[in-house]
């Protein structure tokens, strides 16, 4: 064993496989910094390399990427709020506010620090648990995933606390979301509306950069201001390197949870992720809970380390069963297909060494994307002082073409865009967009497990699993020890609760929190989880199940918050809305998007953005005409290098020249 | 005075714009142009778009992509093969889309899978092509093996006849490959309850490895690399191949798989007669979907011969190459490829089907399998 995992190491004496790891390294991290570009992204680059390349090189190339794309997505989510990819809306929570203390420089050496940390971690676990991981996966079957889905949506409550109600509601208009598309247990389409690009579902990729992304936009370009409010990206890249040692045991912890995530076949990066950050509020103190969402390092650490040891985890079922997990890794299968190897039982035996070079490719690769990323920050930090429309005027064009690569209909474009004012809505409300997004990513598989394990399994059988009965416990003994709490402190003293209503915890108290806004929401989200429900009556029985228990719940909770809300209106008064400023200003830069999007239905992309972005810069941002046209000339030369070189698909009109498609 | 005034109108024109929106959001720009028509007599085009109704890095997109280098060494002339996803809705986006706009003239030619038959075999509302009509330039088959978990106390296929336990499948949707299987018990006779909403075949697997369900069925290469280990290891019993459906209807041994009985001969072992009637019809309806044909290349009904003949003159010599023979086992488990001059009339015929086949299945599906569909 040891010699194979030598000999495999040597290899990378041979500069050309060094040169196809740095090759692969370097597309990942400008697939990971593009908003919405991630793993398929990078996939995409490489693909007409994969295949003429000797398979050891391929596999360096693959993995390369593979291993840095979730360090460098986390550059934009810290800096301007807008997540690289889906599962660096995690690192955003924290990281984000952290950079608009003026402190990025801490956040980002934190995250790739911790990155870093999670790649050699991950790789570590890959050689470790090659042995032994058949059986564990095994052992993890339908009931166990089905448990393990639900307690990863119970981490809304986790993570809403102060209002956990609202992160509730919030939680199940994402789980609602995640039943769009076809039902895994019968054949029933829901909530597709006839249009055929929602039988699969929504994309991950657009949701993310709908309510996170976009709605950023709409917020901060209306704010007019820089993201950071300190000049200066702060000289803290010794902090976050204090940080980083100071929370060694949120990195390993981090690392364990994304390796089983990507271990298990269906759980994903995403998910992984976010389990992470529930995991690092959960085993906080009582009190230290409130730090995060504040620009807390833990919920950097946990996180990113995570959501590079995921991708490692991930090489787990690929290597051992043939189930890639993901784009990337169904590519790495099919490269090694073709080059004779089979995935499977038989490859440990038959490829030790291939298995080495994947695993010292991991390792190697995420110390050089974490040092180029330290390498490039430092310029990239600036990002954060540059004063926002400019950077949305390019923001908004790249995210519309992101979101549009999986779909590839139009149609995803407007669903963003409705995304995109709830988001901002939920941003002003108070509504936590955290719940959100977990519900959604864990909507379908907590269905597909469900009806898995009560049509493959007694009740009274898989009610007693271990893994079941462990992870029932971690899901109920927080919440008895919370009520037993509550009940003894409320016997000692009535007067000061310190979990009291509305008291500002968890992230910065929303603006419109207190005005008649999140009450009118909580009324939208009544109405939509009703006719929701109406719509259900037309599923067949197996497909209605869990969106009638989605709504019902839903609708039940939106009408306490709204009574709860109303109550304290009457009593407290509302808070007044400024339409002229805030919001007026918004509802101007929501209409910006809106007329980008109506110049791509018209004209396609090429020319939407070529008369768009001059547009806004020029009345927005108010730049010199010749600021103006470089940035233009750049940002479309990036798009058509992107096209023809990585097949990027970028959206058309309905009067498309032939030749811009 | 001006400067306020335009602040409070801009709210109100962001509201227009986005109601002018409102109003044009019904339609969908895409697929609106693209391919050409040809003439007779056209040449094919130097620059082949490849519409591939599936995501990257998935099974037909690895064929198809693996296909291309020998397509451009073997067809006559420079061309060169750009591949496009474009995946959803089981495949009936990306079809629906290239019969739509994909032209004649041979610069846009179709990748298709089993999956995207089935859809039109069972006459699916949405979906918009007909494969009877289409014409195929390039066909690559697949094979498939049932086999049983050990666990299930099934010792070989004779035990089929009273199986120890109840048998159990895990499916994707019922509306997919599966099909294919459920259609297979149904001829024999075997009672076989589905669970549907596994993510593929790999986890499908993985639920018979954990004692989940006892049968399953993969494909070729999947079961060689991954089944016959458990096989080897007393943990998996083969049980039956859907054997080789030749163009003329009949159907042989597969041979990857010379060993093992066809569901034909399994009848003929259980029930002491060959399979016949709707039950066996309908089964063979979708076999060479699911199987015969699963991998192909296709353009669009009107294609004029001189395009259509670039491929059939290139296929002999795919067939021949070292390299492809060597490498095409692991892709899709050494099946030759055949030119749709070869068998593009039987492979017409064989993806066509009538009313009654079809009631027949649909009726299947919802007595059995609760799955009813939206049909034209």
């Amino acid at each position: 064993m040891l010699d194979a995992a030598l000999s495999a190491l040597g290899g990378f004496l041979d500069p050309s496989m060094l040169l196809m790891l740095l090759c692969g390294v370097l597309a990942g991290l400008v697939m990971g910094i593009i908003p919405g570009l991630g793993g398929t992204g990078a996939v995409a680059v490489l693909l007409p390399f994969v295949f003429i390349v000797e398979p050891q090189q391929a596999l360096a190339l693959i993995i390369g990427a593979v291993a840095v794309v979730h360090t460098s997505d986390t550059i934009t989510a810290v800096l301007i709020g807008v997540p690289g990819s889906a599962s660096a809306t995690v690192t955003l929570l924290d990281g984000h506010e952290m950079a608009k203390q003026g402190q990025a420089a801490r956040a980002l050496s934190l995250a790739f620090l911790s990155s870093m940390a999670g790649g050699i971690l991950g790789a570590i676990g890959l050689t470790l648990s090659i042995p032994i991981a058949r059986p564990l996966v095994l052992e993890f079957g339908a009931p166990e995933l089905f448990m393990l889905t639900v307690l990863g949506i119970s981490l809304t409550a986790l993570l809403s606390r102060g209002n956990i109600l609202r992160g509730l509601i919030a939680g199940t208009l994402g789980v609602l979301l995640g039943q769009v598309g076809a039902a895994s247990a019968a054949a029933d389409y829901r909530y597709t509306f006839g249009q055929l690009f929602l039988n699969e579902g929504l994309d991950l990729v657009a949701v993310a950069l709908g309510i996170f992304g976009l709605a950023e936009i709409i917020h901060l370009v209306a704010k007019r201001t820089a993201v950071s409010g300190v000049s200066g990206i702060g000289g803290g890249w010794r902090a976050g390197v204090r940080d980083f040692v100071r929370n060694w045991t949120q990195v390993i912890r981090g690392a364990l949870i994304g390796i089983w995530a990507g271990v298990l076949p269906g759980v994903g990066a995403t998910a992984g992720t976010w389990m992470a950050y529930g995991q690092a509020v959960a085993s906080s103190k009582r009190k230290d809970k409130k730090k995060f969402g504040r620009g807390d390092p833990r919920g950097i650490v946990a996180p990113e380390s995570a959501n590079n040891s995921v991708e490692s985890g991930d090489m787990i079922p690929t290597l051992l069963f043939g189930i890639p997990g993901g784009a990337p890794a169904a590519l790495l299968m099919g490269a090694l297909l073709v080059y004779g190897v089979e995935p499977g039982p038989r490859l440990i035996t038959d490829h030790l060494d291939l298995i080495y070079v994947i695993v010292w490719s991991f390792a190697l690769a995420s110390v050089l994307g974490a040092v180029l990323c330290f390498g490039i920050s430092k310029p990239l930090a600036k990002l954060a002082n540059v004063r926002f429309p400019i950077l949305a005027a390019g923001l908004i064009v790249i995210m519309f073409v992101s979101a549009y690569q999986e779909p590839q209909q139009f149609g995803v474009l407007q669903v963003m865009l409705i995304l995109a004012v709830v988001g901002w809505l939920m941003k002003l409300g108070g509504f936590p967009r955290a719940p959100f997004l977990i519900g959604f990513v864990l909507s379908q598989p907590m269905e597909r497990y469900y009806f898995q394990t009560v049509e493959l399994y007694q009740t009274t059988e898989w009610i007693r699993r271990p893994a079941v009965l462990v992870m029932a416990g971690i899901l109920i003994i927080p919440l008895l020890l919370a009520l037993f709490r509550k009940v003894r402190s409320s016997k000692e003293s009535s007067s000061a609760d310190p979990e009291g209503a509305d008291d500002e915890e968890g992230p910065a108290a929303a603006e419109l929190e207190r005005s008649w806004l999140p009450p009118a929401m909580c009324g939208a989200f009544a109405a939509l989880f009703g006719a929701a429900l109406l719509m259900s009556a037309s599923f067949s029985p197996d497909a209605a199940l869990i969106p009638r228990v989605v709504c019902t719940v839903g609708l039940v909770m939106s009408l306490v918050t709204l009574a709860v809300g109303v109550r304290a209106l009457r009593r407290d008064g509302a808070q007044p809305i400024d339409w002229r400023g805030e919001v007026g200003v918004a509802v101007v830069s929501f209409g910006w998007i809106v007329l980008f999007l109506v110049f791509v239905g018209v004209a396609g992309t090429m020319l939407a953005a070529t008369v768009f972005v001059p547009l806004f810069l020029w009345r927005v941002a108010r730049w010199e005409w010749w600021k103006i046209a470089i940035y233009t000339a750049v940002l479309l030369a990036l798009l058509w290098t992107l096209r023809s070189a990585v097949d990027l698909a970028l959206p058309v009109g309905y009067f498309t020249p032939e030749v811009l498609q | 005075m001006i400067q306020r005034r335009t602040r409070k109108l801009r709210p109100l024109g962001a509201l227009v714009v986005a109601g002018v929106f409102g109003l044009t959001a019904c339609g969908s720009p895409e697929g609106a142009n693209g391919g050409s028509d040809a003439e007779a007599g056209a040449e094919l085009p130097s620059k082949v778009e490849m519409v591939i109704p599936y995501s990257e890095g998935g099974g037909t997109d690895t064929w198809a992509r693996f296909m291309i280098p020998y397509l451009e060494k073997h067809i006559k002339g420079d061309h060169t093969f750009v591949p496009e996803n474009v995946p959803g809705g089981e495949s009936i986006t990306g079809t629906n889309q290239f019969v739509q706009s994909g032209g004649t003239d041979g610069g846009k030619v179709l990748v298709t899978s089993g999956t995207t038959y089935i859809q039109h075999l069972l006459g699916r509302k949405e979906v918009q092509y007909d494969f009877s009509k289409m014409r195929p330039l390039l066909l690559n088959g697949s094979g498939g093996v049932i086999y049983a978990s050990r666990a299930s106390g099934i010792k070989s296929v004779e035990d089929l006849r009273n199986p120890p336990q109840k048998l159990s499948y895990a499916g994707i949707s019922a509306t997919g490959l599966d099909l294919n299987t459920l259609l297979a018990f149904d001829v024999l006779g075997i009672d076989l309850k589905a669970t549907f909403g596994f993510e593929g075949r790999g986890p499908a697997r993985l639920a018979l490895e954990r004692g989940e369900v006892n049968v399953d069925y993969q494909t070729s290469s999947a079961y060689k690399s991954q089944v016959e280990p458990m096989v080897k290891d007393g943990k998996a019993v083969p049980l039956m191949s859907f054997g080789l459906l030749r163009p003329d209807g009949t159907v042989v041994r597969d041979p990857n798989f010379p060993n093992l009985p066809t569901v034909e001969e399994v009848h003929q072992k259980l029930r002491g007669s060959k399979p016949s009637g709707k039950a066996y019809q309908a089964y063979k309806a979708f076999l060479g979907a699911g199987f015969a044909y699963t991998k192909g290349i296709w353009v669009n009904e009107g294609t004029p011969d001189s395009v259509v003949r670039s491929f059939y003159d290139a296929i002999p010599k795919i067939d021949k190459d070292k390299d492809f023979v060597a490498k095409s086992e692991e892709v899709i488990g050494g099946y030759d490829v055949h030119s749709g001059q070869e068998i593009g009339d039987a492979v017409n015929k064989a993806l066509s089907i009538d009313e009654s086949k079809r009631n027949y299945v649909l009726r299947l599906l919802e007595r059995k399998y609760d799955t009813k569909l939206e049909t034209k």
